[in-house]
């Protein structure tokens, strides 16, 4: 008989040594045992990828074991969602929408950033690659979002950034733009009004839940 | 006041002698596109255009580097797949529209081009060679990166992720890359002559926020290795080497390539601004020349009075390497730089890069 911490320990484990046979087995038999499923993914999926996220800061964990990581984490996560209950009275998670710059096609580093933050608890809605300004705002608005997250891998595409964040200002709008990406800096970053810079994944994650107070 | 001509400055540099000043190879590409005032797309897709453009910028400016046909997302083309140009807003370089490898069979159904004719980009690239080398200039032609080629030729987060569970599938396909650069290479060579041409190697993926050295000893070392073993077969003087972005981890692996060959030819590195010149005159500089690596998006977003500042830093940290220094950028010039730009390096290397 399998206990319980065996099965977390196990979905962790499965999720940082990127196997998704494993992951996607153990979420079952999490299910069969009758381990809250809530518990599974932050206990099991989430603690695995905590700690992918902690071996990518220190380098001795690269993109393509993230990827691998991430593809185990969301075939577990398919098994055990339709099983979570949604509790109405939980404080509802901020919302983030996340997109590359106009200009740019280049979306692994998006996709970090995206899988980072929802390990973290947001609320994602991923727009894509080479997303137009007024597309952003557009989303934002309509999904009353919190936060945008926009990375661009271009010195072309990082100037589409600034546009987004006049235009939401303009509008008034509550949401806060993080950037990010390759040609981005700190500095740069306020020059163009960004409410904050993340320089990796693992940064984008702490700055976005420093903004939001999650 | 300059006492050599472009020509001469940068062949003192390539012979090991000082020239009047440091030379600069600002890396313009799409750049030159803002100059002549042409779509930036053009630049790739027309290769008359392409040399025209850079040949009007060189002049302009006054710069030694002469014109050159590469992009990052070299590969998918030459394969038979489809890139798309930069013509929209925002667009920089070519980008996949369509990769030839989307599963791990079509990498056995890969069929590599033969040597016999360029192929893909290389059709363009020959029309900037020709003009180049009617002009008395080198024929300068890419010959890689193979794997960020194959990371592009294949889905990339495929590829990326094949090289932790399909290792065969990923070094099949990264041995067909390699001989696709091999076969174009000698096509070029035998067009040209060796002694008119150039090879720049060089791409992204393998940086190491990306990839860990250990994954580049394995899946790109050898590719790279067995490239630069056909180079120096073929008797190619010149290697332009770009490592792009941040490959500090990987440098023990470029050093290794060099001592290979007795570091025979004369390579230029172009590291990317995340590369201290100093590590790069320690490891390279006794035998190779250093290029600088000023901040490409600060050349963007910076003043022309703060470029002018970090081209003086970078000429005062590498103008003294031992086999020679050139003044540039650590990537591409970008192409949404103001036309004032580039003459702040031109300003930096006379007032701060002068040889006594």
């Amino acid at each position: 008989m399998v206990s319980k911490e065996e099965i977390l320990e196990g979905l962790a484990k499965a999720v940082i040594d990127g196997d998704e046979v494993k992951s996607e087995e153990l979420a079952k038999k999490s299910i069969e045992l009758g381990i809250d499923p809530y518990e599974a993914l932050m206990e099991g999926c989430n603690k695995g990828m905590a700690k992918v996220s902690d071996l990518y800061e220190c380098k001795e964990m690269f993109v393509p074991e993230i990827l691998l990581s991430a593809d185990a984490m969301y075939a577990a996560i398919d098994v055990l969602k339709p099983h979570l209950k949604i509790d109405a009275s939980a404080k509802k998670p901020a919302k983030v929408i996340i997109g590359v710059a106009q200009g740019d096609i280049h979306d692994i580093g998006k996709n970090l950033v995206k899988m980072m933050l929802e390990v973290a608890g947001f609320m994602l809605i991923d727009i894509g690659k080479d997303v137009p300004v007024d597309t952003f705002v557009n989303k934002v608005e309509e999904e009353d979002a919190d936060l945008v997250a926009i990375s661009s891998l271009m010195t072309t595409s990082m100037m589409y950034m600034e546009p987004v964040i006049k235009k939401l200002k303009e509008k008034n709008h509550k949401a806060k733009v993080i950037v990010g990406g390759a040609p981005i800096t700190s500095d740069f970053s306020k020059k163009i009004g960004a409410a904050g810079y993340g320089k990796d994944a693992v940064e984008a994650v702490k700055v976005a839940k420093s903004l939001t107070g999650a | 006041m300059d006492k050599m001509s472009p020509q001469e400055r940068f062949n003192a540099v390539l012979m090991g002698e000082k020239p009047d000043r440091v030379p600069i190879n600002p890396f313009i590409l799409g750049f030159a596109a803002k100059i002549v005032g042409i779509p930036l797309g053009d630049i790739y897709a027309d290769g008359n255009k392409c040399f025209e453009a850079q040949f009007m910028c060189m002049r302009l400016y006054g710069y030694e580097a002469t014109p050159m046909y590469g992009y990052a997302s070299c590969g998918p083309w030459e394969f038979g797949g489809k890139v798309g140009f930069p013509y929209g807003e925002g667009h920089s370089a070519p980008y996949v529209i369509e990769h030839p490898v989307m599963d791990l069979g079509d990498i056995d159904e890969l069929e590599v081009p033969d040597s016999d004719k360029p192929v893909g980009a290389y059709i363009e690239s020959q029309k900037v060679c020709d003009r180049c080398v009617e002009m008395g200039m080198p024929a300068i032609f890419q010959g890689g990166s193979v794997f960020t080629a194959a990371a592009v030729v294949a889905d990339t987060s495929k590829f990326l992720k094949w090289t932790k569970i399909e290792p065969k599938s990923a070094h099949t396909l990264l041995d067909k890359v390699s001989q696709m650069y091999m076969n174009q290479i000698e096509y070029f060579v035998n067009r040209y002559g060796p002694e008119k041409c150039v090879v720049f190697d060089g791409g992204p993926v393998e940086a190491n926020t990306v990839i860990s050295p250990k994954k580049f000893e394995e899946f790109a070392f050898p590719y790279m290795m067995k490239v630069h073993k056909k180079i120096r077969e073929l008797d190619i003087p010149v290697t332009l080497m770009h490592p792009c972005a941040d490959q500090n981890l990987n440098i023990p692996y470029y050093i290794k390539l060099r001592e290979s060959f007795n570091w025979k030819g004369i390579y230029a590195w172009i590291f990317g601004p995340e590369t201290p010149i100093k590590t790069q005159i320690e490891k390279f500089g006794s035998h190779d020349i250093i290029g600088g690596n000023v901040d490409p998006p600060s050349i963007q977003t910076k003043t022309y009075e703060e470029v002018v500042q970090l081209c003086k830093e970078n000429l005062e940290q590498g103008m003294n390497s031992p086999r020679g220094f050139i003044l540039s950028p650590g990537c591409e010039f970008p192409p949404l730089a103001e036309p004032i730009k580039p003459m702040a390096f031109l300003e930096a290397s006379r007032q701060f890069g002068v040889y006594k």
